[in-house]
Parts: C-alpha cells; structure tokens; sequence
C-alpha cells in the first residue's frame, strides 16, 4: 500500500537527490578537466550551465561568467532551485513525510547530507576545497542509494525511488550527450589538439570513463563515447540502462498498460539514432527529442498514481 | 580527574540526591558515575548526545514569524531516576484514574448519570467548550474514549507525586520518551549493563496492539492510519515516528475519503483501500468538516458519520476532550468514588474552582500565592504564576477571572522537585515534571517511566519544550 500524496514525494525526494549527485559529478569533473587544457583552448566554464538546463537562470542574474559565478549558481546558490544546496534541501523536505516509509538510516543519510552541504557552502565554489565538497555529496548519495538496495523490501515505495532516480539520471546523460558530446562532434577534428582529454571529461562527467575503457579496445573515440553512453544496456548511467530500469519499475508498480506506452515511446526514439553518431547538432536535437519524451512520462506518471488526490 | 559536585537547594525535593547530598536508593550508582566522570567528561558526552540528536533528526517544530521551525530536540544527559516500587504504585493510581475517566466519558455521552446523582453540576456540562453533542449515543468498543492519554505528575517539596493534569485530546511526547532511551544508552552504557533500568520500547507495540483491539467487528488484520495534521504541526516528527514503528499508514486529510458506503478509504497509486482504525492526532473540531468546523481542511468530510456507522475506529475517540478541562480535573477523585467506589490512589493537586463564589473569591484574595490556569489552554500559554507576577499581570488576570469563571481555575504553587542538570557547563539543580502514556482498550497499560521535562532557566517551572524547556531521560531502577 502506498499512499498517492507519499508516492509524488518519494519519486520527486529521488529526482531532486539524483540530480544533486549528477550535478556534483558534472561540476567535479568539469573543473578536472579545465585544469588539464592550457589557456585558450575551451576554457569557458558556460557549458556547465547547458548541462544543468540552467543557461537562462544563470543570465537573467548575472552579466559575466567567470568561473567563481558559475560553479556558486551550481553548487551553493539556493536561489537557484537547481543547484547542489537547493536540490538536496528539496530532497529533505520531501524525505521529511515519508520517513516512516524508508529505513530510518535513508532519513539520516539525507539529513547528515543536508547538514553538510547548508553548513558551508562557499567551500563548495573554493577551488581548493571543491573537490572534497562535491565528492562528499556524491559519497551520501551513494550511502542513500546502498542503505535502499540493502535494507528495504521491493515494494512500490522501492520502485517509486528507482523510477524517479532513473528518470533525473536519463535526462542527464542525455544532456551531458547533447552539450558536450555534440559541441566536441561539430567542431572540426584538426580545431582541437585535446580530442583525447576533451573526450574523457565527457566520460567521467558521467562516471563513465572506467566502464567505458573495459567495454571497448584502442583509443577513445568520439563516435564510440556517445554509442556507449546512448546504448550499452549494461551501463548504469547509460540512457539505455536507464530506460530499462524504468521499465521494470514501472512493470512492478500499478496498471503498467497506462504508464508503458511512454517508456515504448522512449525506446522507439533512441531506435531511430545512428549507432555511430558524426553530426553534433543531430545529435544535440536527438537529445532534446529523449528530454521531450522523458518528460511525457514524467507527466504520465503523474496522471496514473498521483493525480486522483487532487 | 574532579570529582564533579552535585548540588540540591534546600527548599525543594531532589529526585536524585537526598537534602544531606547524599545520594536516594535508586540513585546511587547513578550519582557514583556522575561524580567520577568529573565535569568535562560529562560536559562531553551531553555533547555527543546533541550531536547524536542532530544527526538522527530528532526536532520539534516551533512558529515563529508564521513559520514553522524545525529545533533539535532539547535533551539534558543527566537522567531522572525514580524506584521501580514507586513506580508501581503510580502505575496503580494512573490506571485506577483512566478507568474512572473513560468512565465519566461514556456515561456523560449516555446517560449522565453522573449530573442525575448529583456528582457533577449539571451547569459545567452545558457550558463545556470540549462537549461534543455530535457524540451522544455513540458506543465506542469497551466503552473506551481516551485510548492514548498523557498525564502530568509533579512532586512537592515534602516528596508527594500529584497528578497536575490529564491531557485526553492528542498528548505528545512519548516518541521522545523512546528517543531519549536510545540516546542515554549509549551515554551510559555501562550502567545499563550493571543495573536493572525498566526498557521503555514495548511501548509501540502496546499501542499497536490496542489500535488494533479496536477494529470493527469481525476485522482480524485491521489497517491503521495516523492522521496528523502535516508537516508544520509540532508534533509532527512524532506522528512520522509512530506510524513507523506500528507499520501504520501516516495520512494527512486529503489522503483520506468517506464512501458512500460509509467506510473510510485512502487513496492510494493502486485506488482506494479500506481503513479500519485511525490514530488521530488532529484536534476534534477539525477532523470531519461536515460536523464540525467547515473551514477545516486538516480533516475529513463524512468521518464522523463513519464512526458513528461502527466502519471505523477513532482513537482518541472524538469528544473524549470532554474530560480533559482544568474544570472537570478538580472533580477526578469524586469521579473515582462515584464509579469504582475505591478511594483515589494517586492525589490531585488541590483545585480552587473559580465557578463558585467562595473558592473564587479566595483565588482573588490570594491570587499572589496561586497559579491561575485557564481551563481549556495547553501548551502553557495564559498561565499565571502568583508569585512571580507584577501588580498589573494579576490585575488583568483578576479581570479575565471575574469575566468567565467559568473558565479559570487556581492552585496552590507547588515548588516542583529537581534533578541535577547541565547548565553552561555546570550542573544545577533544575524543576522538572514527568508525563507517563497510558493506554486504555480492554485492558489497561502505563509506559515504563515517562517523559520527564526539565525547565532549563534557574527557578523557572515551565517545561514545555515551546517555551524553551528541555527533556531528560526517565529511569525506573530495579533496586
């Protein structure tokens, strides 16, 4: 049994979290990245706001883009509902009502996260303590994510947490795909001398680059990248993995025949994709296709188990 | 190490320390360790017990500023211990008083004949604000009102535990009571390894089992809800807390609906399903806007016609706060005589009833040595304490009093005893109080020990964790 009003909180609770964690790793291995490039090549810190979907927020307040600014609005601006301290205090509130629902430890994980990120943030943005900020953000995650897969039944609650982690997670990697993937594909090959190093920051954007480099041989190459991000069913951040685990989630949850014809959508579309992808904008508006259909489910969703209270 | 110093003042009863210094019975292995441990070790581990409170989320929720604030819980590490025989015995008197209580209840929604042998004046009932018509007739399982209820003991200085009050309507506190626990074990744990210490968890579990006792007929595996009022509510944490440790359903109103078959349902992803027995930790007047306020959207339309059905169970069972008045408190030990024919076995504190004339008129001429309650505040809000008011607080206080007598009620200022506690790195002999839970159904059940509160300002008497009183754990010790 499971309450409607407790279902949205629980499905919203992991997309908030997930997106914390995905933006912790963007912002992380972003300014990794950043440092590895001498100055002149791609040194414009801009494409994080297009990862996070926070371009248009991010200008309407601010009127340059240095650095400092940007990974604040990210990681420490709770003006930003988006951001790091935003997203995790979100997580919180919607955790607080369903406490008796998850295991006690899921409630202190989220709280001890809460603590940290609100405690200090500026730490967050300094560039000698960021890496140790984020990374502790994406280790609660994790404790969350191992407290849930140890400790609770397989019950709709359960599912509910999965499906809205792996919605938030999907639609991240499509963004990561659809900014970064495709600018690196538009540009002409003899532009950039770092192809490599660009390509990799692609990867552990994701957390991807290890499981990506034990799946294939030779070289990283762009085309294969985006392949392994789009499709390799067996990776867990992959928009292909993802989707099947919404899948089954949604199968193990209330009147599936209402809430699997947008999944079928989703899969439909990534049938269309090219296995190797060479054009970056085709790219980039695939991308936006899988965002537009992801959030189709996310109202289906909605429409099926929580809309009947209101 | 220093030896740390505990102190008691002289006019007061100390739960721990004799007025010698030197250690009670049930206290001294208690008492040996505090001493020991010197100030900083103990100054350590109150600290740990905060951080450990921070860390597993245990707050309250305070307004202010029409907001909502969430607070760590206030805790103090010095436990209050009282002995187990004791103990017993106050067992014995709550329960007698519950019976007497639940009693009344049934009997004033009946036939009163309580008003038509002249026990209870006739007058107090029809000007009761927590008297619910709507109730009339109704026959709860077992005859039972007041499933959950809380009341609060205090001890004078001569060592007398009184009954200050009963709380019948939604009493809070006892998750704390189990939180405390779990933070004092692991601040003592070697004392709860050398003595007998009374475990207090069964607690959920009893009140499972009676929710469950209360089931409509023929239900064997009921569902239970706890129906709270949300997430700004005080209690809150609370709510969330019991409905975990039941394995019941925590639901707001909303989530809630009468059928026209009259059952009561919660919406849930896979539709409606059926709800047996509801904890209600929302004030009566709220929970059905068909009957009561219709303004309220903490509540649900149409339960009160369901309960009246016999389709669901209600705990507290709506208008068992007809008891639970500062009014209806001064006739208890009558209450105890009419209906058990026993005499009372746990005192009330001696009750000054402004409705008649001559007890009135003496709260007027001695209102500098009483403390004024109005009849139906909780939370300590509008309370008076003689002594400690200027000439013009009780002047405004006598003109309330003359205006609605009705609604006042006075006591005598009982100097309530104290424990030793942590204040800024010194330990201080500080007021407390103790509010044990007591379960009615078919049978009857106290918490082992209770919540005891502990007003944090030196001299204060106000507990209550709104306006800044703290808590302690309650240890009943085997001797």
């Amino acid at each position: 049994m499971l309450l409607s009003r407790v279902a949205d909180n629980l499905y919203w609770g992991a997309r908030y979290l997930e997106r914390a964690e995905d933006t912790a790793r963007v912002v992380r291995n972003f300014t990794e990245l950043i440092l590895d490039l001498p100055r002149g090549v791609a040194s414009s810190w801009e494409p994080l706001l297009s990862v996070a979907g926070s371009h248009a927020e991010y200008t309407a307040s601010h009127t340059r883009a240095r650095e400092s600014d940007i990974v604040r609005f990210l990681v420490a601006d709770s003006s930003n509902g988006g951001s790091v301290v935003s997203s995790v205090a979100a997580a919180r509130e919607n955790l607080r009502t369903t406490r008796e629902i998850l295991p006690r430890e899921a409630w202190q994980a989220v709280n001890d996260l809460y603590l940290f990120t609100s405690r200090d943030t500026e730490s967050g943005v300094d560039r000698r303590s960021r890496a140790r900020y984020l990374g502790r953000v994406i280790a609660d995650c994790q404790r969350l994510d191992g407290v849930l897969s140890g400790m609770m039944r397989r019950d709709q609650a359960y599912e509910l947490w999965r499906l809205g982690q792996m919605v938030e997670r999907a639609d991240m990697t499509t963004r990561v795909l659809g900014v970064r993937a495709a600018s690196l594909l538009s540009t002409p090959p003899d532009a950039h001398d770092y192809d490599e190093v660009q390509w990799m920051g692609v990867l552990r954007s994701v957390t991807a680059m290890q499981m990506y480099q034990r799946s294939q041989r030779g070289p990283i190459q762009g085309a294969s990248v985006v392949s392994f991000l789009l499709f390799d069913p067996t990776f867990p951040r992959s928009v292909a993995g993802c989707v099947q685990r919404i899948r089954s989630a949604l199968g193990r949850l209330p009147n599936p025949e209402l809430t699997l014809p947008a999944v079928d959508a989703i899969d439909a579309l990534l049938e269309t994709l090219p296995s190797q992808a060479s054009d970056g904008r085709e790219l980039d508006r695939a991308m936006e296709r899988v965002q537009e259909a992801l959030a189709d489910l996310n109202e289906c969703v909605y429409d099926t188990f929580v809309r009947v209270v209101v | 190490m220093s030896m740390a110093q505990l102190r008691t003042s002289t006019d007061t009863w100390d739960e721990l320390l004799e007025p010698s210094g030197h250690p009670r019975a049930a206290a001294s292995e208690l008492v040996q360790q505090l001493q020991e441990l010197g100030l900083a070790e103990l100054q350590q581990r109150q600290d740990l017990a905060e951080l450990d409170i921070v860390g597993m989320g245990i707050t309250f929720t305070v307004y202010s500023d029409g907001r909502g604030i969430d607070r760590a819980w206030p805790f103090d590490v010095i436990p209050r211990v009282i002995a187990a025989d004791e103990w017993r015995a106050i067992e014995v008197g709550l329960v007698q008083r519950l019976r007497a209580i639940n009693m009344f209840i049934d009997d004033v929604y009946h036939e009163q004949r309580v008003v038509r042998d002249g026990v209870f004046p006739a007058h107090l009932l029809e000007h009761s604000v927590n008297f619910r018509k709507e109730c009339i007739g109704v026959d709860p399982k077992f005859g039972v009102w007041a499933h959950i209820s809380g009341s609060d003991l205090v001890r004078d200085s001569d060592g007398t535990m009184y009954v200050l009050e009963d709380n019948l309507r939604v009493p809070s506190g006892v998750s704390y009571v189990l939180e405390n626990r779990a933070i004092s074990k692991r601040a003592f744990a070697d004392l709860f390894a050398k003595q007998s210490i009374l475990p207090v968890d069964a607690y959920t579990d009893e009140l499972n089992r009676m929710l469950s006792s209360l089931a409509p007929d023929g239900i064997t595996e009921p569902t239970i809800a706890v129906l709270t009022p949300g997430i700004y509510n005080s209690a809150y944490f609370e709510h969330s807390f019991l409905a975990q440790r039941i394995g019941a359903a925590l639901v707001e109103g909303i989530d809630l609906v009468v059928g026209d078959d009259d059952c009561v349902y919660m919406r849930t992803i896979s539709g409606h399903e059926r709800v047996h027995v509801i904890y209600r930790r929302v004030d009566d007047l709220f929970i059905d806007p068909e009957v009561f306020r219709d303004d309220s959207t903490l509540g649900v339309p149409g339960l009160m016609r369901a309960w009246r059905a016999g389709n669901v169970a209600i705990a507290n069972a709506p208008g068992a706060g007809v008891a639970d008045d500062k009014v209806v408190y001064a006739w208890v030990p009558d209450l105890i005589r009419y209906y058990l024919h026993e005499e009372p076995l746990l005192p009330n504190v001696p009750t000054y009833r402004c409705v008649y004339d001559d007890e009135r008129q003496y709260v007027v001429d001695h209102i500098d040595e009483l403390v004024v309650k109005p009849a139906n505040e909780s939370g300590g809000y509008g309370l008076l304490i003689g002594n400690r008011a200027t000439r013009s607080e009780l002047d405004e206080t006598i003109a309330h009093i003359e205006a609605d007598p009705r609604n006042w009620v006075a006591q005598p200022i009982l100097s309530l005893s104290t424990v030793p506690t942590l204040c800024d790195g010194e330990i201080e002999p500080r007021h407390v109080d103790l509010r044990p839970f007591i379960l009615s159904g078919a049978t009857n059940y106290v918490s082992a020990g209770g919540l005891t509160r502990v007003a944090l300002r030196e001299g204060s008497l106000i507990v209550n964790s709104s306006q800044g009183g703290g808590s302690k754990d309650t240890w009943i010790v085997e001797a």
